[in-house]
This record gives structure tokens, sequence and C-alpha cells, in this order.
């Protein structure tokens, strides 16, 4: 269901496959919205709409050059992110290291457990 | 509601093969004399089962300690126990009293997730696949679940390795 708050932060913005696909194709460049449409694909209105979500949160930051303004990825923004995902698969990858220790432990040890 | 209702997600699958039989790794699964050395993330945790009742329908209720002293309480609803081959659960994080928590610092995050275990003894070895998923998502929650994943790469495409290895050097 949409919700009805306009405030967004690194987690909703990034909830979008559209504004995804922008971060990864905007990593480590730096673009101005034209060089972002013609990467892209989409039509202007729609780069700048999902350009100005990512700002607002600080994923992108926008500098002047000249005429022109330039956009990057900030990719720190997007840290908690991969913290929070990480902490999930790590707790069961690293519980299922811990299981496997600990059935070669008792293994070892013959059948004097319990 | 009746749109949202039928959200897939590809689930995240995690496998991996034991040099120990089906039957002892169901156990290692479905016994607190078990469970308590070995379900934690690291070794010096701690693992106390605080009530145990493992059967379709049976909640348990256990505290991991890290050793820093940190205490977190972990609920387990467990849906399908068939011995030896299949554990299905879903696990919430609460409180001592089995009061389940919701994590406000993740909007978007599924409120519920289903893991299941499955067990294929050969040749001696037991292959385990743990498979996690959200339980019907939201639209949001199953594009938030795409997006934080690192394992697969379903929802991140191969740009994201420039991006990981810079937030890895942070």
């Amino acid at each position: 269901m949409a919700r009805t708050s306009t405030t967004f932060d690194a987690f909703n913005a990034i909830a979008e496959p559209k504004r995804r696909a922008l971060i990864e194709a905007m990593v480590g460049k730096e673009l101005t919205v034209n060089q972002t449409v013609e990467i892209m694909g989409w039509k202007q209105p729609m780069v700048s709409k999902h350009l100005s979500v990512l700002k607002q949160v600080g994923i992108v930051s926008e500098r002047k050059e000249g005429r022109y303004r330039v956009y990057r990825v900030n990719a720190a923004r997007l840290k908690p992110v991969q913290e929070w995902a990480a902490q999930f698969e790590q707790y069961w990858s690293n519980s299922l290291d811990c299981l496997e220790e600990y059935l070669k432990e008792i293994q070892s040890n013959g059948t004097n457990d319990g | 509601m009746g749109k949202d209702s039928e959200i897939k997600v590809e689930p995240t699958i995690f496998i991996r093969e034991f040099n120990a039989s089906r039957q002892l790794v169901f156990e290692a699964w479905t016994q607190p004399e078990h469970l308590k050395n070995w379900q934690f993330p690291f070794k010096g945790f701690k693992c106390e089962y605080h009530s145990v009742d493992i059967r379709p329908g049976g909640i348990s209720l256990h505290k991991m300690t890290a050793p820093n002293g940190f205490e977190m309480w972990l609920l387990t609803k467990y849906e399908e126990v068939i011995p030896p081959e299949c554990l299905i659960f879903r696990q919430y994080p609460s409180n001592e009293s089995g009061d389940i928590l919701t994590n406000p610092q993740m909007p978007g995050w599924p409120k519920e997730m289903r893991t299941t275990i499955k067990l294929e003894e050969a040749d001696g070895k037991t292959r385990l696949q743990l498979i996690w998923q959200p339980i019907n998502p939201t639209r949001e929650e199953a594009d938030v679940f795409e997006a934080s994943r690192s394992e697969h790469d379903k929802g991140w495409g191969g740009g994201l390795d420039q991006l990981v290895a810079y937030l890895e050097a942070l």
C-alpha cells in the first residue's frame, strides 16, 4: 500500500527498482541530467524525479560546473542499508559455520556427548 | 488489498554440506541440548533456551548473549517439523516475555520472514538448504528485501561490485 508519508530515507529511496538501476549506472561517475537521460534511456522528467528523491536523502549529491549541474552517488549513505541486510545474512551464514564446527566436535568426541 | 496478496519474492538460499548424518543434523536443529551449543553467529556467544516447544504450532523462546553482555531474545514459531528432513519456522526479535518487537529503524523491511530448512543425505553427508523468504510481503517490503540482498544478484546488478568495494573500505 502506498504510504501517506512524503519523507524518504535511504531505505525507501532504494525500494524503487528504477532508483536502484539509476544508482548502479551512476556509481563512480559524475553525470549531468542529459547524460543520465542518455545512459538510462528514460525521459528527462523521470530521471529528474528519481534524482530528486535520491538527492533528498543524500544518496546523490549535486555540484555546479559552469552552466551545468553534475550529479554523483554518495555511497556512504547506502551503508546503513547494506549493514542491515548483512546482519541477517551473516547471522545465518555464521550460525551455519558454528553448526558445522559443533557437528565436527561432537562426532570427534565419539558418543560421549551429554 | 487483493492485488498485493500475490507478490512473489525470490528467496535467499544458503546451501551447506555437513559431514554428519541427516538424523544428527536434524537433531541439532530441534533439540535444545544441541541448539544451545551452536545457534549464535560467533564463538563466544551464549545461547539459552527459556521455553521449548518444537512441533507444528509450537513456540520457543531463546536468548543470545554476546561476549560483551548484550542480550538478544528470539521467538520462534514452528510451522512444520518433519524428522529428519524438513523444518519450517518464523523467527522474530522479541523481549524476555516473548513479545515480538518491530524494527522501526528499517521502514519497509518485511514484517515476517519464513525460514525453511531442508536436509538431504548422500554418502553419509548431509546437504542443508536454508531458504529465507518474506511472508505475504507488500510491494514495498518485497522491493526492500530485493534491494538489500547481497547474496544473489537479482536486486543489484554487476554494477554493484564497485560500490561494495567502496563500502568495505569505509
